[in-house]
């Protein structure tokens, strides 16, 4: 006999095998706090943000002297539109966020709502290397100009080697590489753990498509 | 949220109830596993509720939401050590052995079900429910052909770890 056809045989004639909840038991249930990998996804998602926010605001919290540099600053075409364009992407990460957000539904099929939550994933992980890129550009760039502001600085780098200058700047590089990469080793492991299983449940489902 | 729904979302499920025992059983192996997944369906169902039109039947409808939680849960680390404490029970299946007793044969046959990965248990759910190619499909999203091939590999699947 085939082995399903037993166990068929089987599952059909348990069905008072289980624990009969009640009615108060089953609203009490319907009731509690959910745990799916979408909520947490989701708070993680908020986090991240907020982080990131948080990192874009720093310089104005750190010190006055930066706070008065960038007040300065702020008079100038390219910083006014550098700010309006950070803000405009912080904006659609939040609305991307939101409508993938909204788009995953329980009713919807297995590999639909796979697809939809995978989808959230990918948009904050192009948040992050969105970030990640900024960082990596702007650390250099901001490194030159203070460089350039402060007299005393570039009078000793003018008497510097060239080969003393170059290991300067290889290892600015390095060193903003390194911490970026640490960043981004980080992210991955959190979000590989998480979604693990989905990933592997996903590819199934996609595997038959081949 | 409207009183009626509510009274009419949990009447419905406590006479269908059954349907969630039964994908609990699958993808858990133990009492507090079970009521902990029987939980997160129960709150899926009702925050899906007020979308559901009554086009589909209560029943069929709470087989997709349920194998969906099933297969997208985040289980925690200490659900995770159980299963592969189970997992790594071996089976040593000697051929008298394995004509023994039908329900000797039932407990290993379980026991292999529970070695499948998600994707394969929600096939073998839907086919113990006596679903159709076609709602299988339909439910996973996958065509009708491929539910097919599946369904064989999964049978073959079954075989080998039951006859290794």
């Amino acid at each position: 006999m085939d082995e399903l056809e037993l166990l068929k045989k089987d599952w059909n004639k348990s069905n008072t095998q289980y624990k009969s909840f009640s009615d108060s038991d089953i609203y009490k249930m319907s009731h509690k706090k959910s745990s799916t990998i979408v909520k947490t996804l989701f708070y993680i998602s908020l986090a991240e943000l907020v982080f990131w926010i948080f990192i874009n605001f720093l310089p104005f919290v750190l010190s006055d002297r930066m706070k008065a540099q960038l007040e300065e600053m702020s008079h100038s075409w390219i910083y006014i539109g550098l700010n309006i364009l950070s803000y405009a992407v912080i904006v659609l990460f939040i609305y991307l966020l939101w409508n993938a957000q909204k788009s995953i539904s329980v009713t919807d099929n297995a590999k639909k709502l796979m697809e939809s939550i995978l989808k959230t994933r990918k948009i904050i992980k192009y948040y992050v290397l969105y970030n990640l890129l900024i960082a990596l550009i702007s650390i250099p760039i901001s490194l030159y100009f203070s460089i350039n502001e402060h007299p005393e600085i570039s009078e000793k780098l003018s008497t510097a080697s060239s080969t003393q200058l170059a290991m300067i700047l290889l290892i600015t590089i390095l060193v903003t590489a390194v911490f970026l990469t640490l960043i981004w080793l980080f992210y991955k492991l959190i979000y590989g753990i998480l979604i693990k299983r989905l990933n592997a449940n996903y590819n199934e489902l996609k595997k038959l498509e081949v | 949220m409207n009183k009626e729904l509510e009274h009419s979302f949990v009447e419905q499920l406590q006479k269908h109830q059954n349907i969630v025992h039964k994908v609990c059983r699958l993808y858990t192996n133990n009492v507090d596993a079970h009521n902990d997944l029987f939980q997160e369906i129960t709150i899926q169902l009702w925050k899906a509720f007020p979308k559901f039109r009554g086009d589909a039947k209560f029943s069929t409808w709470m087989y997709r939401v349920g194998l969906n939680t099933a297969i997208t849960l985040y289980r925690k680390s200490k659900r995770r050590i159980d299963t592969q404490a189970f997992d790594s029970v071996e089976f040593k299946i000697k051929s008298e052995d394995y004509d023994d007793t039908e329900e000797q044969q039932l407990k290993l046959l379980y026991q292999a079900v529970h070695q499948l990965n998600d994707i394969e248990k929600a096939l073998v759910f839907l086919y113990l429910e006596d679903k159709d190619y076609r709602e299988i499909s339909t439910t996973l999203g996958i065509t009708e052909v491929n539910a097919r091939v599946k369904m064989n590999r999964v049978k073959k699947k079954l075989k080998t770890i039951l006859n290794p």
